[in-house]
């Protein structure tokens, strides 16, 4: 009796954790797969698979994932590798006022996303953005950057860069200051130049945090929404739409709940995809 | 003790004969809001209990809200809910319950006090889920002083292609700075939907049963908006880039519905006596010269736990000419209630527009707008036709027709209605 109370008492810490994950998370998993079968332009429910085929041949869908995918492929890494410079220019020796650097690289993580939208959306207005004006003062035209689909595009991926590269900068440079120092001693009395030293040591030593980030900044793009939002609209037409922005379109706007967990699943499939390349390519060890 | 028990049982009893109190929350937007906030004094007046607390909440969040809260089953709305007429139905369609049938409080008896093609996206059967408020008849609203200098006659503009030709004399004047509109491209498709209604078109038919995006009538709207781009007479903005270009001088004229009388009067006041109105270009000589955008609705939440307040507000904002007019003059929203047209303020001259007629020369369009529905598909028909006229406007399209064609495929596979043959 004794022992079975004793068995019960760590499922009786976990029991408030397990009923919120089962109410918040589970539930919602299950309820949003049975409701991608429901034909939402009828009342209550009924089966159809119309969602799933409309999925597949939604030309909105296919732009809402080609836009989300080109953020990926071009701003992740640019970002990333600007990280990576951040991080070793503010380990370096020769950096004065570290710490202040150091706080103004990751401030803008602490700044409000609605806040910095609206700055961003003023910044880059046609008319009377202080971009638009800096450009006319070096005698260069002015650029519709909300009315033009690259331009937009251009300056949600700007938004990001500025907002996220400070973070993962912070990230990397603690990968790097976990490098030992008599690693670079030991390349010194080898004769190693400073470029082999980076490329040999201290590059693979920092794959860990690299990846880490890489990880992080991938599955935050496949959620996209805020900026896009906030900044353009998904706008303009839908060149700056993204799988976030279109499913908050057809959940909550078109009403169409039904198709929006068909995206929501369909965007979970692609999750689970890039994972597993991620896994392939990269090793599952040290990440 | 025992007193107070008594007496507040008291006042639970008396509280369905006596008139309503208690506070009630309105959502709106912008200048309706402004507008509702300005009936307030009269509608106290009658019912001295009540406290109106007006929210401006923005037109696209109203809208966002509300759908959210119908779907959480009525929980954060407010006792009195706006929507525009063309939006209304899908509420109606995903939510019969949502709202309260305004007849079973006493709207039956204004059922003829507003145009019937108002009450069509109100109503489901003998239901009327929200009574009608203001209507949004297009036309041009101008600055006479800077088509003075540019040599351009208001009244000679008769079709589009006088008005592109009146655009190339404003350029012409002043070296391409000022422009004859700003159309929303790529954030919203309003000048296509002025226009195609003024054609007698619109995205679906009006019984809600095919996609008629594609006909002629569209085409032609479609059309004209290029060549508007074509000719540099216009420039792209949104809602806050338009006002902030007339209140700048950037543009000569603004079309919209004629609601837009209280935005241009109430943000630019120092351009008071500038101002004129005229009716819209037509297609072609002879042809119509009246469109309808907007115009809003007033519907009452299940949820409200006050709606003998809610509809008594209602009541008196939208089906007395005291509330109506009282909107126009202050806001410059045009009533649908019928009576409210033959108000003598309608006739009067008004000083902000050089003591212009305005209201004659908006109401005396409104016979002539031919009906469109917006059914309970509008939003989706309408994120459709954004993405294609910007994509036409940028050259994606060859033709008009190849992208309406490409936009009725679109709507139609979204939902489920065949195109028009």
């Amino acid at each position: 009796m004794l022992r079975l109370r004793q068995n019960l008492v760590p499922y009786g810490f976990l029991l408030p954790y397990l009923l919120i994950f089962l109410l918040f998370w589970a539930y919602p998993l299950v309820r949003s797969l049975f409701d991608s079968f429901d034909d939402s332009r009828i009342l209550g429910f009924s089966f159809s698979t119309t969602n799933w085929t409309r999925l597949l041949s939604d030309p909105f869908f296919m732009t809402a994932l080609k836009n989300t995918l080109l953020i990926m492929v071009i701003q992740v890494p640019i970002m990333l590798m600007m990280s990576l410079t951040l991080a070793i220019a503010l380990n370096s020796q020769m950096l004065k006022l570290k710490g202040f650097y150091r706080f103004a690289f990751f401030a803008p993580l602490v700044v409000g996303t609605t806040a910095y939208s609206a700055i961003f959306r003023l910044i880059f207005n046609t008319q009377y953005g202080a971009v638009n004006q800096g450009l006319n003062s070096i005698g260069l035209p002015s650029v519709d950057w909300l009315n033009q689909a690259t331009p937009a595009m251009i300056v949600i991926m700007l938004a990001m860069t500025w907002r996220w590269m400070g973070y993962n900068a912070i990230i990397m440079l603690a990968g790097l200051q976990s490098i030992g120092n008599e690693v670079y001693e030991a390349a010194a009395i080898d004769g190693a130049n400073k470029w082999t030293t980076f490329w040999k040591i201290t590059l693979p030593l920092m794959r860990p945090s690299i990846l880490f980030t890489l990880v992080l900044s991938v599955f935050g793009t496949l959620q996209l929404y805020t900026e896009p939002a906030l900044i353009t609209a998904g706008g303009p037409g839908n060149a700056t739409m993204t799988i976030g922005t279109y499913l908050y379109q057809q959940g909550f706007r078109s009403f169409n709940f039904g198709y929006a967990s068909a995206i929501a699943y369909g965007v979970a499939i692609l999750g689970a995809v890039v994972s597993w390349i991620q896994l392939k390519l990269l090793g599952s060890d040290n990440t | 003790m025992k007193k107070t028990v008594l007496f507040s049982m008291a006042l639970v009893a008396g509280s369905a004969l006596a008139a309503p109190k208690g506070e009630i929350t309105v959502w709106s937007w912008d200048v309706a809001a402004k507008a509702l906030e300005a009936t307030i004094p009269s509608f106290n007046k009658k019912y001295p209990d009540v406290k109106v607390k007006v929210v401006d909440l923005g037109n696209q969040n109203v809208y966002d809200r509300g759908l959210a809260g119908c779907a959480a089953g009525g929980a954060d709305l407010p006792d009195v809910y706006s929507v525009e007429n063309g939006e209304a139905e899908v509420f109606w369609a995903r939510f019969p319950n949502c709202f309260v049938d305004l007849t079973t409080l006493g709207a039956s008896k204004y059922i003829n006090a507003f145009p019937a093609f108002k009450w069509t996206e109100l109503s489901v059967g003998n239901k009327r889920y929200a009574m009608p408020w203001d209507s949004g008849p297009v036309v041009m609203f101008y600055r006479r002083d800077l088509y003075k200098q540019a040599g351009v006659s208001a009244a000679s503009i008769k079709t589009w292609d006088d008005f592109i030709k009146a655009g190339q004399k404003v350029n012409a004047k002043f070296g391409g700075k000022v422009k004859m509109g700003v159309v929303a491209n790529g954030q919203d498709d309003e000048w296509f939907r002025m226009l195609a209604n003024q054609n007698g078109c619109f995205y679906f038919d009006n019984d809600a049963e095919s996609v008629t995006i594609n006909k002629a009538g569209c085409v032609d709207a479609l059309n004209t908006i290029k060549k508007l781009y074509d000719a540099k007479v216009v420039q792209t903005g949104d809602w806050g880039g338009q006002i902030t270009a007339f209140k700048k001088g950037d543009i000569a004229t603004s079309m919209f519905g004629a609601w837009y009388e209280g935005t241009i009067r109430s943000n630019a006041p120092e351009l008071s006596g500038k101002w004129g109105v005229f009716p819209m270009p037509a297609a072609k000589k002879g042809g119509v010269r009246a469109a309808n955008l907007g115009g809003s609705a007033l519907a009452l939440p299940a949820s409200s736990k006050n709606k003998e307040a809610a509809y008594a507000f209602i009541e008196h904002a939208l089906a007395t000419n005291e509330g109506q007019v009282a909107m126009l003059k202050q806001y410059g929203l045009v009533p649908s209630l019928l009576a409210s047209a033959k108000d003598p303020y309608v006739n009067q001259g008004q000083k902000y527009w050089g003591n212009q007629k305005v209201w004659k020369t908006i109401l005396d369009t409104l016979g002539d707008v031919p009906a469109a529905r917006g059914t309970q598909f509008f939003q989706e028909a309408r994120q459709v036709m954004v993405v294609t006229q910007a994509d036409f406007i940028s050259g994606k399209y060859k033709t008009a027709k190849e992208a309406l064609d490409a936009a009725a495929k679109q709507i139609s596979s979204i939902t489920g209605l065949p195109i028009a043959k």
